[in-house]
């Protein structure tokens, strides 16, 4: 359990993000955000609730709200085309998360966990998901019928009329130079260091591919350099 | 008949004229029509601010030219958008590409049945990324200055692509395939232009990269989604291109949140479609196929993905989408088949019926993207154009509704799989013009 001043200084970087000030106008507790919020269907979660502790500065009910609450939203932002202040309940949400991932709370972690598979791919590839993750495997719950042709997925992929998207293991064919491109965002903008926030071993794998595929570039550069 | 959209079986028709129709609602309209406010107050349009940032040396806008061909077309409050129609830089889905494949394939054919020419009219290539806001609005991982970088890192590869082409700087104008994508760079836009020190950060980033132009970031003038180029499109790929008659079938429409929601003064609104009272988009294709638009109690809410929950709290995502969407659309409309105009939705809409009989809810319904609706009708191959192999709810059922053989259709594509392993494939393009980097 934190200290008082540990749950101050998380609220205080809640409020330090240049959005805060965006995403939270003033609130009449008219609760037209969770009327339409599909996650108050099914837990106990409120985006009303969410703005009254952050709009009355209830700092140790915000840290509550972090360990799990937060994690309910499904980010549709419904909440936020409907609120009569122009408030976003859901953008609340995101800093929130954002913090809470900061400070590395371990709901956080606990929370993230099953999305390693996620973020690994998307790290390392710029792609969010490949073809070879949704397999019938993993997805049980999908049915029967989750393909309609047999087939090996190499092949069917193939299949595809577009040059970009005959690939498994990525969704679209990524450029080297795109990848590496993109790894220099996530060290400049503190994405990396997030990830070692969160699990420890999922960096350590991620920062070796990174370092994989940098060399794997410069090898290419190299060629093309002879090459001319 | 049996009310009017939206209202419930009570609401009956008026029978008014026009005129008296006229009389009757001018008033409530003069107070609540959002298009009649004063909005000046309101709400800034983004747009303005970035013609004073580029007077001002400090961006440069990619501009939708008149070699675009731009449409107009008029937004939630009434504000004119730019729709270019042609030069366009798909910028793709990584959830389309990897789990709907037909998606995008179904929007570059109707693309070619329409004469543009890929290379000219379109380019597909492999330099870029996703947005990755999928990751960030699930795990929080990431921040408005990545998601920032990771915008103009593509879409500055969008304004320089024609070159290797022969093409000028800002030939081909990005088409953002995903509804998250879209409303994510709408959002990380506005911030760009309001906050000159996300400006200085991300231009660091941008200059490391090699991706600035004469020193400065590029920001495009609009931010079109996909299906506003169906939109826009729609009366020519109907009256030109359709094949099959879809009047008998009925349809209903999922609108994407990220689509209408997210910066949602930015959606297109149009007085023919749903009296302009809903975003038009994805309703206005089916309605110039031809097909009947059944309205539903649930339009409004989401479809459930959740972007967390759709990978690691799977039972609100189908709970959710067999509660509001699924179990509504086949118990309130009757409907043949659910249209989505986004990733994230025809996924979860698509993906999460079967499960549905653990609980005795054995609601079933056809799910595809109005563009793939719109090419089966216009007579693309339901297997090798529209890839409906991919998807798991049940769309053979409205496939043979429209007069096509399913069985026949899937027959043809196994053979064909015969020649993919031979090598013989067939493309929409030529593949070397994917190859960018």
């Amino acid at each position: 359990m934190a200290t008082y001043a540990e749950m101050q200084e998380i609220f205080e970087d809640i409020k330090k993000d240049f959005r805060y000030e965006h995403e939270l106008n003033g609130c009449l507790n008219c609760g037209i955000c969770t009327a339409t919020c599909p996650s108050a269907h099914f837990y106990d979660y409120s985006p009303r609730e969410i703005v009254q502790l952050l709009w009355t500065e209830n700092v140790e009910q915000v840290y509550d709200a972090m360990q799990e609450k937060i994690w309910a939203c499904a980010q549709c932002m419904t909440c936020a085309a409907r609120c009569p202040f122009k408030n976003s309940p859901g953008g609340l949400v995101a800093i929130m998360r954002e913090v809470a991932i900061g400070h590395g709370l371990q709901s956080a972690k606990d929370v993230l966990r099953p999305f390693g598979r996620v973020m690994l791919k998307l790290i390392t590839t710029g792609n969010q998901l490949s073809p070879d993750m949704i397999q019938p495997d993993h997805f049980p719950d999908w049915g029967p019928n989750i393909q309609k042709v047999e087939g090996d997925l190499k092949i069917l992929r193939r299949a595809i009329p577009m040059k970009t998207l005959q690939t498994t293991d990525t969704a679209w064919e990524v450029a080297l130079k795109t990848s590496v491109e993109m790894y220099t965002i996530w060290e400049m903008t503190g994405v990396l260091k997030q990830l070692e926030t969160m699990d420890e071993n999922l960096f350590d794998v991620i920062e070796d591919f990174i370092e994989e595929k940098r060399e794997e570039y410069e090898e290419l550069l190299e060629e093309q350099k002879e090459a001319e | 008949m049996s009310g009017i959209a939206g209202h419930g079986e009570f609401f009956q028709p008026t029978d008014l004229s026009a005129e008296d129709a006229e009389k009757a609602t001018a008033w409530v309209k003069k107070r609540v029509d959002r298009r009649e406010l004063d909005l000046g107050e309101r709400m800034d349009d983004v747009r303005e601010h970035m013609w004073q940032l580029e007077k001002e040396g400090e961006i440069i806008v990619h501009r939708v030219s008149e070699a675009h061909k731009p449409a107009m077309v008029k937004t939630l409050f009434g504000w004119d958008k730019k729709i270019p129609t042609m030069q366009l830089w798909h910028h793709k889905s990584c959830g389309q590409c990897g789990n709907i494949p037909g998606y995008p394939t179904s929007l570059l054919w109707t693309m070619n049945q329409l004469g543009m020419q890929p290379g000219r009219d379109y380019l597909d290539e492999t330099d870029q990324t996703s947005c990755t806001a999928w990751n960030y609005h699930g795990s929080g991982i990431g921040n408005v200055e990545s998601l920032a970088a990771v915008f103009l890192r593509n879409f500055h590869q969008a304004y320089v692509s024609g070159k290797r082409l022969g093409h000028q700087p800002g030939h081909f104008f990005p088409l953002v395939h995903c509804g998250t994508s879209f409303g994510n760079y709408k959002e990380v836009r506005k911030y760009l232009v309001e906050n000159a020190t996300l400006r200085e950060r991300v231009k660091k980033i941008l200059g490391k990269l090699g991706r600035l132009v004469d020193g400065k970031i590029v920001i495009p003038e609009e931010i079109v989604h996909y299906s506003e180029w169906v939109h826009v499109m729609r009366k020519r790929i109907a009256s030109e291109l359709q094949k099959i008659d879809v009047s008998h079938l009925r349809t209903t429409v999922h609108m994407a949140c990220h689509y209408s929601k997210m910066v949602h003064e930015d959606a297109i609104y149009d007085p023919e479609v749903l009296g302009g009272n809903r975003a038009a988009v994805g309703t206005s294709m089916a309605e110039a196929l031809g097909a009947q638009v059944i309205d539903y109690s649930t339009w409004y809410d989401c479809c459930g993905f959740g972007f967390r929950h759709i990978i690691s709290e799977r039972e609100f995502t189908r709970s959710f989408t067999i509660e509001r969407k699924i179990k509504v659309a086949q118990e309130e409309a009757k409907a043949d088949v659910m249209l989505g105009i986004d990733t994230g939705c025809v996924t979860t809409m698509d993906k999460n019926q079967w499960i549905g009989r653990a609980h005795e809810q054995q609601y079933t319904m056809p799910i595809m993207a109005d563009i793939q609706f719109a090419a089966l009708a216009c007579g693309a191959d339901p297997f090798k154009i529209v890839q409906l192999q991919w998807h798991a709810s049940p769309c053979e059922d409205v496939v043979e509704k429209m007069g096509l053989s399913w069985g026949e259709s899937k027959k043809k594509f196994e053979a064909y799989l015969e020649e993919v392993k031979a090598g013989k494939i067939e493309y929409l393009y030529n593949p070397e013009l994917a190859l960018s980097a």
